[in-house]
């Protein structure tokens, strides 16, 4: 054996672990969730299931109706305002955290690290309760403060979607934040030194400078992001669509569409037909996302 | 060497991944010494299952129980229910999953330890409960209903409201200054099952027929909206429950298991028959949940002796007692209901006056798919001001696709 193959051995024998869990975790359930759609597994036949070929999805795209393109819309639209806020805000607080001679710069960090360590699902039901309730939540008690009527805070679509945002940005900011901010300690201050020197103004030099520099750090965040968001489900059915504590919004994304037009019904290979769809809309979603501009795959 | 020892270090790490992918063994009939391990899922209260623990020692040494608690115990059950090696033998749960675990085969019908005469013992409701395509597939132990409650404080005895219109002029005269007449969880189909029931109408009838449209649904829906208008916007059990037990409420339809939280916060609260319907002239009749032991077919299979003692030990009319006294649980056993301790507790007696109107919540499988579309039926209606039959129209529409679904 020629040192060239023993090492690519190597290479594979030193990445086998990581290999197999990522077989595991990542591969084996997807490619069960493909064999699952083909198959007639619900509660009705539960051990006896047989594979009945593309029936699951024939049935599928049935629940791609009108009100799957309108929850399609909502998630793009979704997607699209968390993501434009996100990347504003986080950069406008990594900015300040970068300061120079800030104080307690730490302490910042940590308070703004917070909400990422806190569980989802605690965090999103403390906002449910605490800030939206029309009965307790802070946002009312300062309106009755003021004189002012209390207000359902999660009773109409777009209000709903507003405090649904609010949350989801809460909840995220700390991720790209963290990553922005480490971007920007990766660039060398002496090219802000000499555009000072230059005469740049501190548009000029976050545009020239900044953006350019930290563009490529933050890129993979921002896919990961996109993502997250896009497939987001919790946010949105814990503060509006949870059964026993419906709020009257009829907002839905493509995850909670599909979660009451088809998981709630125990028909596994039907549920997995619909997901195997999602994720070659997602993949899709991905292979558009990772498309280069033609300018800049001439440059590479 | 420095090659070997990475190699070694590598093979240690998968030997290590993949043992995590082997499970314990609790299947299997008998340990080598003898003894029988009886694994019981639940998701109670520890209160109760301090009972059951204690009234079940009789059985040691030769059967060990061994209680697990499971917060995701339906799902959970899904997933391993078919896999003697991960699931447990019994399990302590409402009755209204058994239809799900029939169909999926993993439940053995109760009859096939105990004979069935001798269920004869029990409240008929909670047997009509516990069957499913004629088979009785859970032993049960108490059943819960809602119940009328309120603050004396607010409320006298005699103002405690006997139909739905005197508490509709209560409303009225109360609900102001942030104090509230009367509240329940309007828009929660458990809740509002109640006023649809008493009226005749239903969600889902025991042929899986949804019942949104029927003309006694929309009856019911229409009238139950001027309640509504007089109740806070939201409907979840953290809202409505708080603004009983902080006394912003007088009133309200609530779990059985809300009472001995208000009583430790110093409310002198008070439980009621349900209002008899003006319409009707018949109560709201809530749903009725009774809680049981449901046992895994291979534990039936191979464990029948150690099943059968347990079960036994369980049919017992004391553990109805202590289950009251400890929790303010409604036996299901009706002998208990002969002995002074069930007759003074007030809430265990306003239980079973209750029950004799109460509707056993659905147990088949359709069921699962009705609690969201109801859900959603009624949130249209009572929080986003929709026309009810349009409403109903389209959310049966939605319950029957759902249902072909499931298929």
């Amino acid at each position: 054996m020629n040192r060239k193959k023993k090492n690519t051995l190597f290479a594979y024998a030193w990445s086998a672990p990581s290999l197999l869990l990522i077989l595991l975790i990542v591969i084996f359930p997807i490619l069960y969730t493909g064999y699952i759609s083909l198959t007639n597994m619900n509660v009705y036949h539960w051990n006896d299931y047989e594979i009945i070929g593309l029936e699951n999805y024939k049935d599928a795209l049935f629940v791609f109706d009108n009100g799957f393109i309108k929850a399609f819309l909502v998630t793009i639209l979704w997607t699209i305002v968390n993501m434009v806020l996100q990347l504003i805000i986080a950069f406008i607080l990594a900015s300040m955290l970068n300061i120079r001679k800030l104080k307690l710069r730490n302490v910042y960090k940590t308070l703004l690290i917070f909400p990422w360590a806190m569980p989802g699902y605690v965090s999103i039901l403390l906002w449910k309760t605490g800030m939206f309730n029309s009965q307790f939540g802070l946002l009312n008690q300062w309106l009755a403060s003021v004189g002012e009527e209390p207000v359902r805070w999660l009773n109409s679509d777009v209000m709903a979607f507003i405090c649904c945002t609010v949350v989801n940005l809460w909840l995220a900011l700390p991720f790209m934040i963290t990553i922005i901010d480490g971007a920007l300690q990766s660039i060398d201050k002496s090219y802000y030194e000499s555009a000072l020197l230059d005469g740049a103004t501190w548009m000029e030099r976050t545009r020239y400078i900044t953006i350019p520099m930290i563009r490529a750090i933050i890129a993979p965040s921002v896919v990961i992001t996109v993502f997250t968001t896009f497939k987001q489900f919790d946010v949105i059915y814990l503060l509006t669509q949870q059964v026993g504590s419906k709020t009257g919004a009829d907002i839905h994304t493509i995850m909670t569409y599909a979660y009451e037009n088809a998981f709630i019904t125990n028909n596994y290979g039907y549920s997995s037909a619909i997901s195997m769809i999602i994720f070659i809309i997602l993949i899709l979603f991905s292979m558009v996302t990772n498309m280069k501009p033609k300018e800049e795959e001439g440059r590479a | 060497m420095k090659k070997i020892c990475s190699l070694l270090m590598i093979c240690c790490l998968l030997a290590g991944m993949l043992c995590g992918c082997g499970s314990t063994d609790s299947g299997g009939s008998q340990a080598e010494d003898g003894t029988t391990t009886i694994t019981i899922w639940h998701d109670k209260e520890d209160a109760i299952i301090a009972v059951l623990e204690e009234r079940l020692k009789v059985l040691a040494p030769e059967i060990n129980i061994v209680f697990e608690k499971k917060s995701d115990l339906t799902e959970a059950l899904k997933m391993v229910g078919n896999d003697p090696k991960a699931a447990p033998d019994m399990y302590f749960f409402a009755h209204d999953k058994i239809g799900v675990y029939a169909e999926m085969d993993i439940l053995a019908p109760i009859t096939d330890i105990i004979p069935k005469e001798e269920l004869d013992q029990y409240m008929d409701s909670t047997i009509a409960a516990a069957t499913y395509k004629d088979e009785i597939y859970q032993l049960p132990i108490y059943y819960e209903t809602l119940l009328f409650m309120y603050n004396r404080l607010y409320m006298d005895d005699s103002e405690v409201p006997e139909t739905t219109e005197e508490l509709y002029a209560y409303m009225e005269e109360n609900t102001k200054g942030g104090h509230y007449g009367f509240v329940e969880q309007h828009s929660t189909p458990y809740y509002a099952a109640g006023w649809i029931n008493g009226f005749g109408g239903y969600i889902l009838n025991e042929d899986g027929v949804p019942g949104l449209d029927d003309a006694k649904t929309i009856a019911a829906v229409e009238y139950h909206k001027k309640f509504v208008a007089l109740m806070p916007g939201e409907t979840e059990y953290a809202t409505v429950n708080t603004l009983f037990s902080e006394g912003m409420a007088h009133s309200t339809i609530a779990g059985p298991w809300m009472i001995p939280t208000v009583r430790a916060q110093g409310m002198d609260v008070g439980v009621a028959p349900m209002p008899v319907i003006d319409e009707t002239g018949t109560p709201i009749a809530p749903y009725m949940g009774v809680q049981g032991i449901q046992v895994l077919k291979f534990a039936a299979e191979n464990k029948k002796d150690a099943v059968e003692q347990v079960l036994r030990v369980l049919m017992e009319p004391e553990v109805g007692v202590e289950l009251a006294q400890a929790s303010g649980c409604a036996p299901a056993n009706e002998a208990c209901y002969e002995l002074d301790e069930i007759k003074s507790d007030e809430v265990v007696m306003a239980m079973k006056e209750t029950a004799e109107s109460a509707v056993p919540m659905p147990n088949i499988p359709e069921m699962d798919v009705m609690w969201t579309v109801a859900g959603n039926f009624l949130t249209d209606v009572n929080m986003s001001g929709k026309d009810v039959a349009e409403s109903a129209a389209d959310a049966q529409k939605e319950a029957e696709k759902l249902i072909e679904s499931m298929q």
